[in-house]
């Protein structure tokens, strides 16, 4: 009697979810973020949320705070909740996988933002084109240097989306054959890391006319090592332009200038993606987004118009 | 021939480290020898080896800690905050007291509860590092005072780094407490034979209280130093420094089942190690490379001080 009374409400609960779901048919899209707390992430969810609005669409979104057992679960849950499409920036690369796969299992799209899977079974990767932010680093060094000089790059090799930086960074200067790369060193993208390796580049090229960083991190150690040698006729070009490289381009240092990315076009241009994918269309696998250069006169119109 | 393997075993590292040095003059061309480089290596190194040398302590009393890589962290940006709020001198005294005490919150824990320093110490990694994140959630504070900047910028004397001059102090005291005071002794002792020392009436957890408290002290002293080094506090600083300063240690001579190894030793061991970084760098070598040298070094230092000891 018992089992049946639970069965029967078992039963009732399963309609009533369903009937709520066929009542609103209203698409839901479930994202986990890599983090909450940067400010590159927060734009972005800002823009997804905007963007789903617009197109009546329920988010549910989740982060994983850099940790796979975090995110795990949340990728599961959406799975369970039937979820129309998964938006996911991957705390690691290859460990997705698996929830990958029951997604695709359960007939559920997935889409990765920022931060690409390793693997099969995602629908499209959404992110900032690293190469061509690359490349306008490198154009914008060859005008810095006037075509001439000797250039170290600041790199993080273990990392996907810096080594295409550096690949996009190399291409351009092969077309200025009087700038020479005469040195790559690791920073893993730590300032500390940056800057000691940029004291010894600088033993080790006296002559040294240009830096390109990876990351703003690598960019402001590679400035400190340079201030307090008082080196002076080095330029930087860092990467991200976050708040604190900006004042570094502003206060006129030897930071020149920063490849910026456009997280809320990222954010608008997966809920693009998905919205075709649900009305037949395919999209690309990689949709790329456009990233920009900050220099000074750029922050200083921007400043200008602020304070209009 | 058995004499020469003697010396060679007692003197091997230091051999080497003498050979690559010569090495790396030729090969750079004289750049690793200059005056401006190995200053500039003097004060790369500090920071690591001032962690070392606390680190010496813990490993003396056969015990480990995991969280000075994170200690550093928090108290640089309690330090940078500080800073900013009251000036020099109470950064100091907020980055030094913060290690000082979760030192000794490592220490308590251990002898009290009788929790593993390697488990205390672990956990006290992650919760540092939390703390490190709600007190600076945008990554940085920055825009210090040139006073404050001055302190890894200038030189007091001999155009030696102040860092390095730092580092040199830290050395030099924690040598002296080691050899010349009954502390030392106990340290010695305590990672020696632990029962035996408690029975001879040393009062072992305070001991091992102490060196977890020194040992924290030094790390947030190094946030400090670090914060001025390069010019902001920021919460991501300090990962994985507490494997360099293992590695110091352990290169050093220091054994990790405690009772034997100096300071001395260590600050010989965070030399070796700042020297290869700028020695590979200078000559070009590529970071995959680096990271497999390095660990080649580390376990070719350590056979060599093994077979010293059978």
């Amino acid at each position: 009697m018992k089992r049946f009374t639970t069965g029967v409400f078992a039963m009732m609960f399963a309609l009533l979810l369903s009937a709520s779901a066929f009542a609103a048919k209203q698409k839901v899209i479930g994202v986990s973020l890599l983090t909450r707390q940067h400010q590159f992430y927060k734009d972005m969810e800002s823009a997804l949320q905007s963007s789903a609005k617009k197109n009546n669409i329920k988010l549910i979104v989740q982060s994983g705070e850099f940790d796979l057992s975090t995110q795990m679960p949340q990728l599961e849950s959406f799975i369970v909740q039937k979820v129309d499409a998964i938006v996911v920036c991957p705390t690691n690369s290859k460990g997705i996988g698996p929830a990958v796969k029951k997604a695709n299992k359960a007939g559920i799209p997935v889409f990765t933002a920022d931060i690409a899977f390793e693997g099969e079974g995602v629908v499209a990767h959404i992110a900032s084109n690293n190469v061509l932010g690359g490349n306008d680093a490198g154009e914008y060094m060859a005008k810095l240097l006037k075509g001439k000089g000797k250039v170290i790059i600041i790199e993080h090799p273990t990392v996907k989306s810096a080594t295409d930086r550096v690949k996009g960074f190399e291409n351009t200067l092969k077309k200025y054959p009087g700038i020479k790369i005469v040195g790559k060193v690791s920073s893993d993208g730590q300032r500390d890391k940056a800057m000691t390796a940029m004291e010894n580049m600088l033993q080790a090229h006296p002559d040294l006319t240009g830096v390109f960083a990876i990351n703003d991190d690598s960019a402001l150690g590679a400035l400190r090592a340079i201030e307090v040698a008082k080196k002076k006729g080095i330029v930087i070009v860092g990467y991200d332009a976050t708040e604190e490289a900006q004042k570094a381009i502003m206060r006129g240092s030897a930071l020149k200038a920063d490849v910026i990315q456009y997280p809320k076009k990222i954010g608008e241009k997966t809920i693009e993606a998905i919205v075709k994918f649900w009305k037949g269309q395919k999209p690309p696998k990689f949709v790329p987004v456009e990233v920009g250069i900050v220099d000074k006169p750029w922050l200083d119109k921007v400043h200008k118009l602020i304070k209009k | 021939m058995a004499r020469l393997i003697k010396l060679l075993q007692n003197y091997g590292i230091v051999a080497g480290f003498i050979i690559f040095c010569v090495y790396l003059s030729i090969a750079t061309q004289g750049k690793f020898s200059k005056a401006e480089n190995l200053l500039d290596v003097a004060n790369q190194i500090s920071i690591n080896a001032i962690i070392a040398t606390g680190m010496t302590f813990v490993i003396l009393t056969a015990g480990i800690d995991l969280s000075v890589g994170s200690i550093l962290g928090f108290a640089g940006v309690v330090a940078a905050l500080m800073l900013k709020k009251h000036g020099v001198a109470a950064c100091f005294l907020a980055g030094v007291g913060i290690g000082a005490f979760l030192g000794a919150f490592n220490g308590t824990v251990i002898t009290k509860l009788k929790i593993s320093p390697f488990i205390t110490t672990l956990a006290m990694m992650t919760m540092a590092r939390g703390f490190a994140w709600l007190t600076a959630p945008e990554g940085y504070i920055s825009d210090f005072p040139q006073k404050f900047l001055n302190i890894a910028e200038g030189s007091l004397a001999f155009s030696i780094p102040n860092l390095a001059v730092f580092m040199l102090l830290v050395v030099a005291l924690a040598h002296l407490l080691l050899t010349k005071t009954a502390f030392g002794r106990h340290v010695y002792s305590t990672g020696g034979n632990e029962e035996a020392t408690y029975l001879s009436g040393v009062n072992v957890h305070r001991v091992k209280l102490f060196v977890y408290m020194i040992s924290g002290l030094l790390a947030g002293l190094s946030g400090v130093l670090l914060a001025a080094r390069l010019g902001s506090g920021d919460p991501k600083s300090g990962e994985m420094y507490e494997l360099n300063a293992i590695a110091s240690v352990v290169l050093g001579g220091t054994s990790l089942m405690g009772g034997v190894g100096s300071v001395l030793g260590t600050f010989f061991g965070a030399i070796v190690i700042g020297v290869l970084n700028n020695g590979l760098l200078l000559l070009n070598v590529s970071t995959y490379h680096q990271w497999i040298i390095k660990g080649v070094v580390i376990l070719f230092a350590v056979l060599l001080d093994q077979m010293k000891k059978r």
